[in-house]
């Protein structure tokens, strides 16, 4: 009962971030106004169109691209039962970079058909990339998680000597700042013509593990037990693995890769849930987007209007919880 | 030993320096008993040239041209890979200004480099002083530092005349720009410049743009004092500015790339007026001669189209 209530109040503590959150922005605006906004809005009142266009889309892809990465990294590191492993770790987000440094190069047109392509050729990116990772750690017809993560930091090594490389014959400085800002992510794009991507491919992912929340904790007993418990091993891990790149890869694509979220958040799930409960997988996603609210929030109270990279924040405040969470000596993955 | 007489050196260097800034001279130029010519760049570093230099080096497009409206064009042995104005720089032999490819300006046997603060890096300037060649930096604030950043580069080389000659013209024409419009009564026009679309990147406060639509009795639309000259904005940010023109790309690549991505901003009165404008990106971004040019070209955008 008492995980439940900690799911519950994750809920209503990404409420209360919500609400703080919507009164954050260039327009002054108090709790008043906010209320205003939505029960009467005006779309010729600049302040309203401003708190439900751009503020309330960028807390929400916060919160869709924090519990997606969240989400991922738990799956991830049940899948290879180690806790090192995050969702970019195979490849995603430097694949998802190159992707969208591409366009910025000139390479290709930056809107076509309508399409602006730097999120449509980072998700192709970030799909590309995972895609090779796992290709390369599949060996007689069998995924080997160590040569999978093996061959994401491979790829992921070279697409980052591809950006560095465009970065260095960069002849503008304008590009510089596009790759800072695919390098460490932002929600500053958010729109309600981008947020469902990334927000319904989490939807069906969460939806789907609730199905395959058994699969997983058996998983966690390692590979052979399972087998012999009579789990599908390799099945299980490729709807894993498809999960993991499909959610990473929109996340990526709509903010940029923000770092550090779906690995801590893994570990701040199991440490206050319990390493297998039914209720991880949900918390761990509530958390994670809370978690990534809170470090935009406090980005662009930081430093407004546009905030610190994202990224930065997310280390800044993560890792010494992390190091905390290392140093209590109950907690083992 | 060796330390003292390197701290003696040093305090030496300290004496002459001492003396030269009593001197109080934004722009100090001294033949000293040997010959040696003291300068101190727009940065306040020091400068030694052992004469008056015949050879000279660019590392900075905007400085490309300021050399050239005020140079005897022989006198100029060098240019950056990104130059393309005026025609007769594409003659002369590039320097890449990054990285810096060292041996070639070692090759040119330039008596001194001039720089613009921001393009080359002070790193790469000391390591060009040790091989032996000086280099000296402008930086402009405003219209009026860019004209007496040529007055110094005519000083520094012999052509005081010339320099004087294009700066009272550049002057006059300041001048009268500013007699017509800065006199009218009109609310001033409340402009923001785009200087990259993804994220936002604008001309703030602290760029030159802000002086040119002062000259134009208009105004830079980003009042606030940001700590970069370059301000990354926010979508919210611009729609509060409500900005009565923007200036970016020419309508339609506008339409296409920035409008389409951020299509809150089609609330904007810029946007509802159809007051979004294209500038010449090499008259906007670069400090030199041409800065008239570029305010002229502001002038028509803002008032007669």
């Amino acid at each position: 009962m008492s995980k439940l209530l900690y799911v519950t109040a994750a809920l209503l503590l990404i409420l209360v971030v919500l609400l703080l959150g919507l009164q954050v922005g260039s327009f002054e605006s108090g709790i008043a106004t906010i209320a205003d906004a939505f029960l009467y809005y005006n779309p010729d009142n600049t302040t309203h169109f401003a708190i439900v266009h751009l503020r309330l889309p960028r807390l929400l892809l916060a919160l869709v691209v924090g519990a997606s990465l969240a989400f991922a990294g738990y799956l991830l590191q049940a899948m290879v039962n180690n806790g090192l492993a995050e969702p970019y770790l195979l490849g995603t987000a430097s694949g998802a970079s190159l992707g969208a440094v591409v366009v910025f190069f000139g390479f290709v047109e930056s809107t076509v058909a309508g399409f602006y392509l730097p999120p449509v050729l980072a998700f192709a990116g970030a799909f590309i990339t995972t895609l090779m990772a796992v290709m390369l750690g599949y060996r007689k017809r069998q995924l080997i998680p160590s040569q999978l993560l093996l061959a994401g930091i491979a790829l992921s090594s070279l697409c980052t000597a591809v950006v560095g490389l465009l970065t260095f014959l960069s002849d503008s400085e304008g590009k510089l700042k596009s790759i800072i800002f695919w390098s460490m992510g932002s929600f500053e794009r958010a729109s309600w013509t981008l947020l469902p991507y990334p927000a319904v491919a989490l939807l069906l992912a969460l939806l789907l593990f609730i199905f395959y929340q058994k699969q997983l904790n058996i998983l966690l007993l390692g590979a052979e037990r399972a087998q012999a418990l009579g789990l599908q091993v390799a099945q299980t891990r490729w709807v894993i693995l498809l999960t993991v790149s499909i959610v990473t890869g929109f996340s990526v694509a709509s903010s940029g890769p923000v770092g550090f979220v779906g690995l801590i958040i893994p570990h701040v799930t199991r440490s206050m849930m319990g390493a297998s409960g039914r209720w991880n997988l949900l918390f761990c996603a509530f958390i994670g987007g809370l978690f990534m609210m809170l470090c935009d929030l406090l980005s662009r109270l930081i430093y407004p209007p546009v905030g610190i990279p994202i990224g930065i924040i997310t280390s800044f405040f993560g890792v010494p919880f992390f190091v905390y969470l290392l140093s209590r000596k109950n907690y083992n993955f | 030993m060796k330390q003292k007489l390197h701290l003696f050196d040093k305090l030496c260097w300290l004496l002459l320096l001492s003396l030269l800034l009593s001197s109080a001279c934004s722009q100090t130029e001294k033949p000293t008993e040997e010959g040696t010519i003291v300068l101190q760049d727009d940065l306040g570093r020091e400068i030694q040239l052992e004469k008056q230099p015949l050879r000279v080096v660019s590392l900075a497009s905007s400085m490309t041209e300021m050399l050239f409206a005020v140079l005897d064009t022989s006198t100029i042995v060098g240019r950056t890979q990104n130059d393309d104005y005026p025609a007769a720089a594409l003659t002369k032999p590039v320097v890449k200004n990054y990285p810096i490819d060292y041996e070639q300006v070692l090759r040119l046997k330039p008596d001194v480099i001039f720089t613009v603060e921001g393009i080359t890096p002070p790193d790469d300037a000391a390591r060009l002083e040790e091989l032996g060649v000086p280099v000296y930096y402008q930086t402009y604030a405003s219209v009026e530092d860019i004209f007496n950043g040529l007055e110094d580069i005519g000083r520094i080389m012999g052509r005081e005349e010339q320099a004087e000659h294009l700066t009272d013209s550049l002057r006059q024409q300041v001048n009268e720009l500013k007699q017509r419009y800065q006199a009218q009564q009109r609310q001033p026009l409340r402009v923001l410049a785009i200087t990259w679309k993804d994220p936002i990147y604008v001309h703030g406060q602290n760029t030159i743009l802000t002086d040119k639509l002062h000259i134009l009795g208009a105004e830079n639309a980003v009042q606030e004092v940001f700590d970069q000259p370059y301000p990354s904005i926010t979508r919210e940010y611009i729609l509060k500015l409500n900005p009565d023109v923007i200036l970016g790309d020419d309508r339609e690549k506008m339409e296409k790339e920035f409008f389409g991505q951020y299509p809150e901003l089609r609330k904007t009165k810029a946007y509802q007026q159809g007051r979004i404008y294209g500038t010449t990106d090499n008259l906007m971004s670069r400090p030199g001669p041409r800065v008239v040019e570029s305010i002229l070209e502001l002038e028509r955008l803002l008032y007669h189209e």
